[in-house]
């Protein structure tokens, strides 16, 4: 920080009101600033410490324990980013502006209230939505740390819905449901449904309805690891519709059902060619190029048919899929890269597939015997009610926020709830497994110890100011407002520690102006205004 | 307070964004005050109002990129509130310009700059304009 003239901003620094003592460090955040800086704290008898260095992002919870070393609550802290956003951002000298970044900061200190932390009980029992491979491998890794678990299942028995898996990867089922049923730690509840949820984290009130019979439970988290399911693409099917001729059952399949005549049932006359559709539909293909390369591969050992693999790409990010695909290619399956989907027509009870290669750059019409159609992924059926249940939005694909970047993987915008596997849109076995390794640890952080440490009235609606609007109550995005009659008899806005997340946004819209966000208070951000352009 | 440019930049994309400027040294103007808010929902009508009162040429608001909003809707509701001002700007004879809300990711810090010089450069050609 070549371009500050430090000894100059310190002189400005101590004639600004308030200010006790400036001290110039060379390395605050390593050991020896920090004992200087407690040793400062200490001696002067400080009540507000303000750090002119680097951006906030890195170091402002080393300095705010820096704080609380010396006996000061952490949250009287304010720092000026003089480093990213002053001196490395201008050429020439900045000294001026610096100044002036602590002045904003000085001014913001003045107004810090310390805030209180305390611990409040959690319940240590889980609830998992779902009965397939990713539920009930949560399930069991959940049992191993310890925690107790319910299995909530739609179906009436675990592990329905684990077709596409088995043909993957060999999932099998039944020694997974053995598990299940030996461990003490897991309830499983099969034909059930949630049918409402109320609370936050730590505290969920769950009510199942099994058989006509509602039962309430209270969990300390959710996980949602409902799946996903599988539909024909409509451009492989429609397009046959329209030709004059009926379509054969069994020369178009979806790649569930070739896997069940390659492994199960027996096939009188053996397709000689078989073509394969993917990636033009829904070009988010990770799962279709796994179920494509593993169907076609044992296609070409069983029969050894001759194969073409109709796609736009081929996408093979997920663990072993590059093998496989360069597998396929070595034992003779042809990969023909089309920009637009093939059209197809019924050809003497085959499907004759005319596509444009970008490579060849002519069309090419191959006959297939069999056509494993292109399939879409989706939600399952009652996401969305499920997603309203418990006050969690969809993406655009009506997968649980797989889009929003800034949520991390398995977390929902509601702190306590998360989604894991199939269910966000995450369809291959590594990405599931690091889900389930994620989820698990996510929860054993959360509830093992049975408490959880939390910052009491950060942000706060005053009782007296509060009109009961709901205003708040509608905009907040992790449902942490509730509704609650207080002992005058009148209704009241009330947030919950555990489940704010601490952004800010019903501080901006009560009318009222009754909820107060500390170290975001109005006036706090109005004090730094008014330092600006000051000197 | 001389034609500066108040930002209020959002902790979880703006102010990464302006940082990584900084850290890459790209240069913007020096005229530019970041206030770190915790969602740009949290930016009030109030805050916006008094920045130009107290004499800021414009008034920056900037959050995360649609749909992906580390408060799901804060953004939105960031929007919404500039919109507002910029209503009650007009009826009081204020150009519209000087309120505005952006929308970047985290890893954008070129887009930061940019807007920062755009801003800049308009607020410069309307004074010159007067």
């Amino acid at each position: 920080m070549k371009n500050i003239d430090f000894d100059a901003v310190a002189e400005k620094v101590a004639r600004m009101p308030g200010v006790t003592c400036v001290n110039l460090v060379s390395h605050l955040c390593l050991d020896e600033g920090r004992e200087k800086m407690i040793a400062s704290i200490r001696e002067e008898n400080l009540d507000r410490v303000i750090v002119a260095a680097c951006s906030p992002e890195f170091k402002e919870h080393i300095f705010r324990q820096a704080l609380e070393d010396a006996g000061l609550n952490g949250h009287l802290l304010a720092m000026a980013n003089i480093r990213e956003q002053c001196s490395w951002a201008h050429e020439g000298d900045v000294t001026e502006k610096a100044v002036e970044l602590i002045k904003m900061a000085t001014n913001r200190a003045r107004l810090l209230q310390p805030l209180e932390r305390k611990e409040l009980p959690v319940n240590r029992k889980v609830l998992v939505i779902g009965g397939g491979f990713s539920a009930i491998d949560t399930a069991l890794h959940l049992s191993r740390v310890g925690l107790r678990t319910t299995l909530l299942e739609k179906e009436a028995v675990l592990g329905t819905g684990t077709g596409e898996w088995q043909s993957l990867h060999g999932f099998d089922n039944s020694s997974m449901t053995a598990a299940v049923e030996g461990d003490r730690n897991i309830d499983v509840l099969a034909s059930a449904r949630m049918t409402a949820a109320e609370g936050t984290i730590g505290d969920f009130t769950v009510t199942i309805t099994r058989e006509g019979e509602e039962i309430s439970r209270k969990y300390g988290a959710i996980v949602l690891a409902t799946g996903f399911r599988t539909e024909l693409a409509p451009t492989s099917t429609l397009k046959l519709r329209t030709q004059a001729e009926p379509i054969s059952g069994i020369s178009i399949v979806s790649q569930e059902q070739l896997f069940h005549m390659l492994h199960n049932s027996i096939v009188e006359a053996k397709p000689r060619t078989i073509g394969f559709m993917f990636d033009f539909s829904d070009e988010n293909s990770r799962f279709p190029t796994l179920t494509t390369l593993n169907n076609a591969l044992a296609a070409k050992n069983k029969w050894g048919s001759e194969i073409y693999i109709f796609c736009k790409n081929v996408k093979v990010d997920s663990e072993g899929a590059e093998k496989l695909y360069r597998e396929a290619r070595e034992c003779g399956v042809v990969f023909l890269k089309c920009e637009t989907t093939p059209r197809m027509s019924m050809d003497n009870g085959r499907v004759a597939v005319e596509a444009r290669d970008v490579f060849l750059g002519e069309d090419t019409i191959i006959a297939c015997d069999l056509l494993v159609a292109e399939e879409l992924l989706l939600p399952i059926a009652g996401t969305e009610t499920l997603s309203s249940l418990l006050n969690i939005r969809l993406d655009s694909r009506g997968f649980y926020q797989d889009e929003n970047v800034h949520l991390y993987p398995v977390a929902s915008e509601k702190k306590g709830v998360f989604v894991i596997g199939g269910c966000r849109g995450n369809l291959d076995m590594g990405r599931v497994l690091t889900d389930i390794s994620s989820v698990v640890m996510s929860i054993h952080e959360l509830l093992s110890s049975g408490k959880i440490q939390v910052e009491i009235e950060r942000v706060k609606a005053d009782p007296q100011k509060c009109v009961a609007c709901l205003t708040c109550i509608r905009v907040c995005p992790h449902s942490a407002i509730q509704l609650i009659r207080v002992d005058t008899g009148k209704d009241v806005a009330v947030i919950s520690d555990l489940a704010c997340d601490a952004c800010g946004v019903c501080a901006a819209i009560c009318p009222a102006k009754a909820i107060e966000f500390q170290g975001y208070r109005d006036d706090q951000t109005l004090a730094q205004i008014e330092a600006i352009g000051e000197s | 307070m001389n034609g500066r440019i108040i930002a209020f930049c959002c902790e979880h994309s703006a102010y990464p964004a302006a940082d990584l400027a900084g850290r890459l040294r790209l240069h913007y103007p020096e005229s530019l005050r970041v206030i770190r808010v915790p969602c740009a929902g949290r930016v009030d009508v109030i805050h916006i109002l008094k920045a130009l009162e107290k004499g800021a040429s414009a008034v920056l608001v900037l959050g995360c990129e649609d749909g992906a909003c580390h408060h799901i809707t804060g953004n939105i509701r960031a929007k919404e509130r500039v919109k507002q001002c910029n209503v009650l700007l007009k009826e009081i004879g204020v150009d519209g310009r000087r309120a505005v809300m952006f929308s970047l990711s985290p890893n954008a810090p070129h887009k930061f700059v940019r807007v920062a010089n755009d801003i800049a450069k308009t607020m410069k050609e309307s004074r010159e304009a007067r």
